[in-house]
């Protein structure tokens, strides 16, 4: 197992030495000021010193995009399963589907405001609201791309619509699904901080995307660029975390015994 | 426990068109209980058609379809296959048994059964990934048969197979049919499988639907590899064959 | 006959050629060699950049030689980074900017100062009959911009830990449906709007609690200033003639911004110069624009007492105006 995991992380680590070491060297060879391209070692000092505060605000931040996340999980596939049982439930309410891919946040923030309050329940909606779209819509992909020969072997041997359902076309659609979550774990930490910007209340210090605004406004680009790279890496975390889910799910797909009742 | 001899069918004036052209054109068939009944003709004859009517898979647009019973249990087995990836071999078996509400500790023994019939009794806990393409038709047949159909389709099951597995695959099936006595409407591509298992075959011309030759192939079952090289064969195969093709180069 | 049709048109064209130099149009180039100067306004056209537009549309500009580009900003547009990036040459901000700015290494120069009194305020519904500002940092909520130095003077003075501190969007309605709402706001805008919507806003400015940094400041890079001597001076003349101007009559520079800002409507911008009137006006005497070296040394001391910059003499962070 060690040299295969060495083998594993050893081409990414090395592409980020040979990126950050050539952006290090043209910043200084071009003798770009700190004001407006910040040294990548100056980043890393910057969030070296600031761990502390920048680990908080990540937490803050990824506690609301995993909520967002989850609730886009479990509402998506409600949706794309209701979406799916007929044509016309379909034709008449897809188009509000598509509404969560287009709403800008900003718009709406008001909004949120007024049914969440300040706070992580409004930051939590902004994640939801921007991450459910692709899990909508891969879900509903896969339940209506059934295999019709299963379709139709349901069919002669007289299944319930229920029973096509949970025992055929769900598990069909699960890897569409995952496809979906993978998809939707960047956009909710997108939406967390989107939503951070909007509605967020800074009592306990806020999150990535308000330690952003205030490096801003402070002009700390080191800060900046530090900030940027934690809310990176905490999709990064949260992409790994859902493309474990479908390892472990392809597992049981594969090799697995899926109880039934 | 069913006593049945297996369902028999009588199809009059069965009409069936796709963009006005007629794929199957006012046929007339009668089935007896528990015949082995094989259809062949070239593509686009309509056989494939015909199976989904009698599986009431498709309505036809004129004529009526009888069968001896009003509650049938059919079953179908496609030339995929098809069976779930997510469920090990014996719950793809078990299926049609779960949805017809059997409870797990009877309907997993007779899946068992049948997994053993078909000679892969070691198989159940396996999954379909890890089965070569004749052994996902053994289960594929195995499910079929559980629930001790009265009648069985097959369209063209075996034909993605190489020769040996297709031998021995139709061996299975026979057995099967000796064991369990079902109606059995067989479509193949392949001239010498319908006569080496069926009582009667059919063939249905080409572009239209009409059965240009109804012949019964009185050979006793159980059929065996020797049968196919025997002498009635031969000369059974050569009238079909005759027949097949005499129709089909007028209409070239 | 042939002869009088042409004369015609000779005489239709001559009189169009008139009359489109009448007009004085922005675009239109003046002599050649003139000086090219954008100025990047940090929001969208309003009476806060009145006299530029003034001296735009009265030719000021032309006059010295100048060809000068206003340059509408908005919500979140980066007019220092523009600046010290060299994309635009002139820009507008506040003197508390400028400061970290010059901390970070940007060796930026103030060349003028509109507003003499910050304009920024917190503004609170009159029904809860407020006294002060301190009272605003007892209970209820508070919508404001987090990491300015605003927002860290009033946490440094007053302490947040019995309010909600949330961002500010620049949107009124929480506002207007939260009466425990407090916002930051400048005294030109939010407080008249509200108003128009039906509330009673109070406003408690910020410079009345000991924090009043120089605003509306046109700023450049020191290499602008060292090169174009004289040519900024002759701007810094222009503006201030503009201003001039606009204060004694703010109508029609009004109408020419209300054009590229149609959301506010006329008398709102006509509220809005009257209100910010006084802020420009220092003690009666100070010329328009005039910056002290004073007021900037309290500001940085200001600043480093925050923890935003080290601490440094502002005399070279402005121009002192002649």
């Amino acid at each position: 197992m060690k040299p295969l995991s060495g083998v594993l992380w050893l081409p990414p680590l090395m592409s980020f030495v040979l990126i950050t070491g050539l952006i290090e060297c043209s910043i200084i060879l071009m003798d770009l000021p700190a004001y407006l391209a910040p040294r990548p070692s100056a980043v890393a000092l910057a969030l070296f010193i600031h761990a502390e505060e920048l680990l908080k605000a990540t937490r803050h931040t990824g506690i609301a995009a995993i909520t967002g996340l989850g609730m886009s999980a479990i509402l998506g596939a409600l949706l794309a399963i209701t979406l799916a049982s007929h044509p016309l439930i379909r034709r008449a309410f897809y188009p509000y589907a598509v509404f969560f891919q287009t709403v800008p946040i900003i718009a709406i923030a008001p909004m949120l405001v007024i049914w969440f309050g300040y706070g992580q329940g409004a930051v939590v909606a902004a994640s939801f609201i921007v991450s459910v779209s692709p899990i909508i819509a891969n879900t509903l992909t896969g339940l209506l791309s059934t295999d019709p020969a299963l379709l139709d072997l349901f069919r002669i041997a007289k299944a319930s619509r229920l029973d096509t359902l949970f025992k055929l076309r769900i598990p069909g659609a699960i890897p569409h699904f995952l496809t979906g979550l993978r998809i939707a774990s960047g956009l909710a930490v997108i939406g967390a901080i989107v939503g951070e910007f909007v509605a967020d209340s800074y009592e306990d210090g806020g999150g990535i995307g308000t330690a952003v605004e205030i490096a801003l406004k402070e002009q700390r680009t080191d800060l900046v660029f530090a900030a940027v790279l934690m809310s990176s890496l905490l999709g990064l975390l949260i992409f790994w975390l859902v493309s474990g889910l479908n390892q472990l799910s392809l597992k049981y797909w594969h090799l697995g015994e899926f109880k039934d009742s | 426990m069913k006593h049945r001899q297996g369902a028999g069918l009588k199809l009059r004036g069965i009409h069936r068109q796709f963009e006005g052209r007629p794929v199957i054109n006012h046929l007339d068939l009668d089935v007896a209980p528990g015949e082995f009944l094989a259809i062949i003709g070239p593509s686009g004859c309509g056989k494939s058609t015909l199976l989904r009517l009698l599986a009431h898979l498709d309505q036809a647009d004129q004529g009526t379809l009888d069968r001896s019973e009003a509650d049938l249990d059919v079953a179908f087995v496609f030339q995929d296959p098809c069976l779930m990836p997510w469920r090990s071999v014996i719950d793809n078996v078990a299926l049609p048994l779960e949805l017809q509400g059997v409870p797990r500790h009877h309907r997993i023994p007779a899946a068992e059964a049948l997994l053993r019939t078909v000679g892969l009794g070691d198989a159940q806990g396996k999954f379909p990934q890890q089965l070569s393409g004749g052994m996902k038709m053994r289960v594929s047949l195995a499910r079929a048969l559980i629930t001790r159909p009265d009648l069985l389709l097959l369209d063209e099951p075996f034909a993605a197979l190489d020769d040996i597995t297709r031998h021995h695959l139709d061996d299975h099936l026979q057995s099967l049919w000796l064991s369990h006595p079902m109606t059995v409407v067989f479509v193949t591509h392949s001239l010498s499988e319908a006569v080496y298992l069926a009582d009667r075959v059919i063939v249905l011309s080409a572009g239209g639907g009409n059965i240009t030759l109804d012949y019964k192939v009185p050979l006793p079952h159980p059929r065996t590899a020797a049968s196919r090289l025997s002498t009635p064969f031969i000369d059974h195969l050569r009238t079909v064959s005759e027949a097949f093709e005499g129709h089909s180069r007028t209409l070239a | 006959m042939k002869d009088l049709r042409l004369l015609k048109i000779i005489g239709l064209g001559m009189l169009m050629l008139i009359l489109s130099a009448c007009k004085g149009s922005p675009d239109d180039p003046p002599a050649e060699g003139a000086f090219k100067a954008d100025i990047q306004l940090d929001w969208v056209p309003e009476p806060e950049f009145g006299g530029y537009y003034a001296a735009r549309d009265s030719g000021l500009f032309s006059q010295e030689h100048l060809e000068v580009h206003l340059k509408p900003g908005g919500p979140g547009v980066p007019t220092l980074q523009l600046i010290e990036s060299g994309q635009v040459t002139f820009g507008i901000t506040t003197a508390d900017n400028i400061l970290i700015a010059r901390d970070r290494g940007a060796d930026l120069v103030a060349l003028f100062a509109l507003y003499q009194t910050f304009p920024a305020g917190i503004m609170v519904h009159a029904e809860r009959g407020l006294h002060g500002l301190e009272d605003v940092f007892k209970e209820g909520t508070l919508a404001m911009e987090p990491g300015t130095p605003t927002f860290k003077f009033l946490e440094k003075r007053f302490g947040f830990h019995h309010i909600h501190v949330v961002p500010y969007t620049n949107n009124l309605s929480p506002f207007l449906h939260d009466p425990q709402l407090a916002q930051q706001c400048y005294v030109t805008a939010e407080p008249i709007a509200a108003r128009r919507a039906g509330a009673s806003p109070f406003v408690f400015p910020i410079s009345d609690a000991g924090y009043n940094p120089y605003s509306g400041i046109l700023v450049t890079k020191r290499e602008v200033l060292i090169k174009h001597k004289d040519e900024v001076r002759r701007l810094i003349r222009a503006i201030k003639a503009g201003w001039t101007a606009y204060l004694k009559d703010p109508t029609s520079a009004n109408q020419a911004m209300h054009q590229l800002n149609p959301t506010m409507d006329e008398a709102t911008f006509e509220a809005s110069s009257k209100i910010q009137a006084p802020l420009i006006v220092g003690s009666p005497g100070t010329p328009i624009g005039q910056m002290t070296l004073e007021r900037w040394q309290t500001l940085s001391g200001q600043l480093v007492e925050l923890g935003l910059i080290q601490p440094s003499d502002p005399q070279s962070a402005f121009e002192p105006s002649e």
